[in-house]
């Protein structure tokens, strides 16, 4: 059975504006246990909305969105999200967010200590724990926010341009963390972003969406000759000529 | 004031106090200097022998401690009174709609007029001072609390949300922590009427504290009492946003800007 499903997904923003805007249009889409799905697209064509809606924070104009077949109401710890700009608990130690889940469901204090000091390690992150995020730099605050929802060991990881806002360095690590952790511990990721490359270094199927009003205009098997640069390359190259024609549109 | 010490000799206290230590000074010259009548300007050393004299009896003391009462128990009333309905008008629309309108006419509004009403419904007592308090810093402390719940990063409730947090605990777990800094920027603008109004309406009626203290010197012409008066209210609201600093400094230890420029 799929994990993830779209079925004739809509969202559309009301706003102050006389004119709504259709962020997203008639999205199918679906996504098998495990799998590692990447989804790029020219900015404003929803991809991130799509995230939002599978995680429960907005309401869908139209169609279902179902996790393991039930459909998808509200926002829950099963579904982890890590936004771009990291959105960390600003009054919080580091340890004090990668807690934070553990505790509101209600797991007592030396067991969530410990489980919590492990992803702050596997983040690489120890030493840090009595730290306030403002004195930490982009990529730790971005390790500490995939620290906190990996704690809540969610079987689906949601992922809204976790690199984008991070050096070309720190996100190149970061990059290859992420694929350590995903190959030691499965989950079904879902990694909205705008860099082909990365779409191809990272996922094993990479969604082309549509210029607004979203809608999947192709898929492109990318788990294939991951250790070759110049497939690499090839592979982006055609996921670039699929773009274009989107990008060239809005 | 930032000027650099440059020479190693000038002490750093001289420096930082360099100006109020130099009005100081013109105070008590001018009134050596013979240049005004020490009765209209007592000078200063005569005003503090008599502040310690004022001291050592505890007369002053105890009217000081009147007014501190007061104005903390108007400010703490205001406090819990201002943040309630700041936090309803962030997040119900009933609520909004039923405040925001008040809010809007009485926060420019000159509350002292009030006092006659006051006194007529509460006393000339505590209570009416104690109100009266409460009605002026209430509002910088519902807008304040209103901005900052209101403009909370809608990223920071989804990862709440997301990590199991309910809607209803959304409020204690981010809402309010979040707002934290807004809402002691309104307490410390709303700090210091408290202890103006106080004074005030401890003029204006009887009861004592130092307002009174100062309007029953000035009535029997004791023009050096006036002017302890006056010190010991520069002192205590001095001291008081001292221990306020450390409070907010303490509590927002996380927060970059942990000092607002005031």
């Amino acid at each position: 059975m799929s994990k993830i499903e779209f079925a004739g997904v809509r969202k559309v923003f009301q706003g102050d504006t006389p004119n709504p805007v259709v962020a997203i249009d008639n999205i199918d889409l679906t996504v098998r246990q495990d799998e590692f799905v990447s989804i790029v697209g020219p900015s404003g064509c929803g991809k991130s909305t799509l995230l939002y809606l599978l995680g429960g924070f907005l309401d869908l104009s139209g169609g279902e969105i179902r996790v393991d077949g039930r459909a998808v109401t509200e926002p829950g710890p099963d579904r982890g999200i890590v936004f771009q700009h990291f959105a960390l608990f600003p009054w919080k130690t580091v340890l004090g967010n990668v807690e934070y889940g553990l505790a509101e469901q209600g797991m007592g204090k030396a067991e969530r200590r410990e489980i919590a000091q492990g992803y702050i390690d596997m983040v690489k992150l120890g030493g840090f724990e009595d730290t306030f995020p403002n004195r930490l730099s982009g990529g730790m605050q971005q390790r500490v926010a995939l620290a906190r929802t990996l704690a809540c060991d969610p079987d689906i990881l949601l992922m809204d341009e976790p690199f984008g806002a991070l050096d070309a360095q720190t996100r190149h690590i970061l990059q290859e963390e992420l694929l350590e952790i995903w190959s030691r511990r499965k989950k079904t990721v879902l990694f909205v972003t705008h860099d082909v490359r990365e779409a191809v270094i990272l996922a094993e199927r990479c969604v082309v969406v549509t210029a607004r009003p979203g809608r999947v205009k192709t898929e492109i098997d990318t788990s294939s000759g991951k250790a070759d640069g110049a497939a690499i390359e090839k592979k982006a190259e055609e996921i670039w000529d699929v773009l274009r024609e989107e990008l060239v549109r809005t | 004031m930032s000027a650099p010490a440059k020479e190693g000799r000038v002490p750093r206290w001289l420096v930082r106090y360099a100006s109020p230590v130099a009005v100081l000074a013109a105070w008590e010259l001018s009134v050596r200097l013979g240049l005004v009548d020490p009765f209209l300007l007592p000078a200063l050393s005569s005003v503090l022998l008599r502040a310690a004299e004022e001291i050592a009896t505890g007369d002053v003391l105890f009217h000081a401690w009147l007014t501190i009462y007061r104005a903390m128990a108007g400010f703490l009333a205001a406090t819990a009174l201002g943040v309630t309905i700041g936090v309803l008008t962030a997040r119900n629309r009933y609520c909004r709609w039923f405040f925001e309108p008040l809010v809007s006419v009485g926060f420019p509004m000159p509350k002292i007029a009030f006092m006659a009403i006051f006194i007529l419904w509460f006393g000339i007592g505590d209570a009416s001072k104690i109100v009266m308090v409460t009605l002026t810093c209430i509002f910088p402390i519902i807008s304040a609390t209103y901005l900052g719940c209101s403009q909370v990063d809608r990223y920071l409730v989804w990862s709440a949300r997301n990590m199991g947090t309910s809607e209803r605990r959304v409020l204690w777990k981010v809402v309010l922590p979040a707002s934290l800094p807004q809402i002691l920027n309104g307490l410390q603008i709303a700090f210091p009427s408290a202890l103006i109004v106080t004074v005030v309406t401890e003029m204006i009626s009887s009861g004592g504290g130092l307002g009174g203290y100062m309007i029953l010197a000035a009535r029997f012409a004791l023009s050096e009492k006036v002017f302890v008066g006056v010190v010991v209210i520069a002192v205590v609201g001095y001291a008081l946003l001292t221990v306020f600093g450390h409070v907010r400094r303490h509590i927002l230890a996380w927060h970059a800007e942990s000092q607002m420029a005031i």
